[in-house]
């Protein structure tokens, strides 16, 4: 599929570079030093290191699968990082194959990490994925929170959502992190038009997609970044508490709700919760309904009731 | 095992001690704190989607976390390694043993792993068979449903991430399978056995055997 560049959705990894040195870094002070902010962005350098734009595309998985297995037919190596952006999909998917409405406004990506953490890291990025965006609706003025595991909200509307997939290659392990932010499209089916929610529609005007992009990439590089850099100080048995955990649970507004839990909540909910946090794994800390007792889940989802 | 069972020698064994124990061993480094004693009686995981943790055992304490030690099991404590109280263990130590009453069907079941090839779950997650095979499963059933090396079994969900599990054995038939689709698999815990062709008559032998000769 031919490559061609879009007008408003543009960013290269040049510009991601020179964001990072002159606004992103400056934002991450309260907290580290500045050897240890130049660290967490080297390791999470790779983030962007290719960027391909595609005015359309059915699914942004589908095409990261395809340019897998060309780079390994062609014998080449695989830019770990590398960003498939489109303006629009027309068979964009959440879990369980649920519909994501992927319109031409919004933010479209699908980012190609090549595993090389231990899987205690690993099991993080989907984390790092979601504070990443949360932190990008922050930063352009909305009132954003996460919700366990990675969704992002505004007033329980959700703006943006990530699906992690991984394909497993010739050997080599790839996460695909596939993330929808509703920018500037407002065209919602009507379905999902209570529950959903833009950038535009809350803040009633539009956005410059690129700089949405370059923001949402460079926060990208920086959670990412966090995973590496707490993975190299457990190795050298100086770690403490996870700076992207600590992260999630001052992003997350889960913490002190209760809630319905259940791998796919919405067509069979297990049981009820009052949310306590989130563990150093990533995992939800919760106190059951029935009997008080606590407990723990690694997979699945929450519906708000309260 | 060879195909001359000596069934005689195997039922006698769980004649003498109708017991199945369940070793605990640490999963983490950390002090650890015991909170029961042998003899006592403890609960294991409960409520439709087992999500309602067992007795809790002990923590370990590492670095200021505290990680319980819940019980798997329903049964009485047989053996707490109640030396190491307060001190500080690597992962990998054995910690607790459970004495659970066998009942016929684990009988069978814990004679057919030394036959079948089993397979384990890699992390602690929730697993699901992938597509193709759980279309085959419904299609044929689950003891018609060959795999071999290779294919992709499993869809393993982890912090909303799905990985493709491939299996990796000898090929054969999925014979048992150890978890429930939805309910959390703890790191190297059973996810199915598999029965190589030649091993079927073996297998049907040992689960006719044990029905007719072991009390219900």
């Amino acid at each position: 599929m031919a490559l061609v560049t879009s007008p408003t959705l543009i960013c290269t990894p040049a510009d991601l570079v020179t964001y990072i040195e002159n606004e992103e870094k400056e934002r991450r002070y309260p907290g580290f030093t500045t050897s240890s902010i130049d660290k967490i962005f080297r390791y999470g350098g790779h983030i962007g290191s290719e960027i391909l734009f595609f005015p359309f595309l059915e699914r942004g998985m589908d095409e990261a699968r395809r340019l897998i297995r060309e780079y390994g037919a062609e014998n080449r190596s695989f830019s770990s990082g590398l960003v498939i952006a489109a303006e629009s999909l027309g068979s964009g998917k959440g879990r369980f194959r649920r519909r994501w409405h992927a319109s031409a406004g919004g933010i479209w990506l699908t980012v190609v990490i090549v595993n090389t953490l231990l899987p205690q890291a690993s099991r993080l990025l989907p984390l790092a994925a979601g504070a990443a965006c949360c932190e990008t609706a922050l930063f352009f003025g909305l009132p954003a929170s996460m919700k366990w595991v990675n969704d992002v909200q505004v007033n329980d509307r959700k703006t943006a959502g990530i699906l992690t997939e991984t394909m497993i290659y010739a050997g080599e392990e790839y996460v695909l992190l596939g993330i929808g932010m509703n920018v500037n499209n407002t065209d919602f089916p009507v379905e999902i038009s209570d529950s959903a929610l833009s950038f535009r529609s809350f803040l009633g005007r539009e956005c410059d997609l690129g700089k949405v992009l370059v923001d949402l990439l460079a926060k990208l590089a920086w959670n990412v970044g966090l995973i590496y850099f707490f993975e190299a100080r457990q190795l050298a048995e100086e770690a403490s508490v996870h700076p992207l955990i600590k992260r999630c649970n001052e992003l997350c507004d889960s913490v002190g709700r209760q809630v319905l839990f259940g791998f796919n909540v919405e067509e069979e909910p297990q049981y009820e919760a009052l949310v306590l946090g989130i563990d150093e794994e990533g995992g939800l800390r919760m106190r059951l309904s029935e009997d008080n007792r606590l407990v723990t889940e690694y997979s699945g989802e929450i519906s708000y009731l309260s | 095992m060879s195909e001359s069972i000596d069934y005689e020698k195997i039922l006698s064994r769980y004649r003498d001690d109708p017991y199945g124990y369940i070793d605990l061993y640490s999963q983490h480094t950390g002090e650890i704190y015991f909170h029961v004693s042998p003899g006592n009686e403890v609960k294991g995981l409960s409520g439709k989607w087992h999500h309602i943790p067992g007795t809790h055992l002990g923590d370990i304490v590492r670095e200021r976390n505290v990680k319980p030690i819940l019980s798997p099991s329903s049964g009485v404590v047989s053996f707490v390694a109640r030396e190491l109280e307060g001190r500080f263990i690597e992962a990998g130590e054995k910690i607790i043993t459970i004495r659970h009453p066998l009942k016929k069907m684990e009988i069978i079941e814990l004679i057919l792993r030394n036959v079948l090839i089993l397979f384990r779950a890699p992390e602690r997650a929730k697993y699901f068979f992938a597509l193709d095979i759980q279309s085959r499963i419904e299609k044929f059933g689950q003891r018609s449903v060959s795999v071999k090396e290779g294919d992709e079994i499993f869809t393993m969900s982890l912090m909303k991430r799905d990985t493709p599990i491939y299996y990796t054995g000898a090929p054969g038939l999925i014979h048992s399978v150890y978890f429930k689709p939805g309910v959390t698999v703890e790191r190297g815990d059973l996810l199915i056995g598999v029965c190589p062709p030649d091993k079927l008559p073996l297998i049907e032998k040992i689960i006719t055997r044990v029905k007719a000769e072991w009390p219900s």
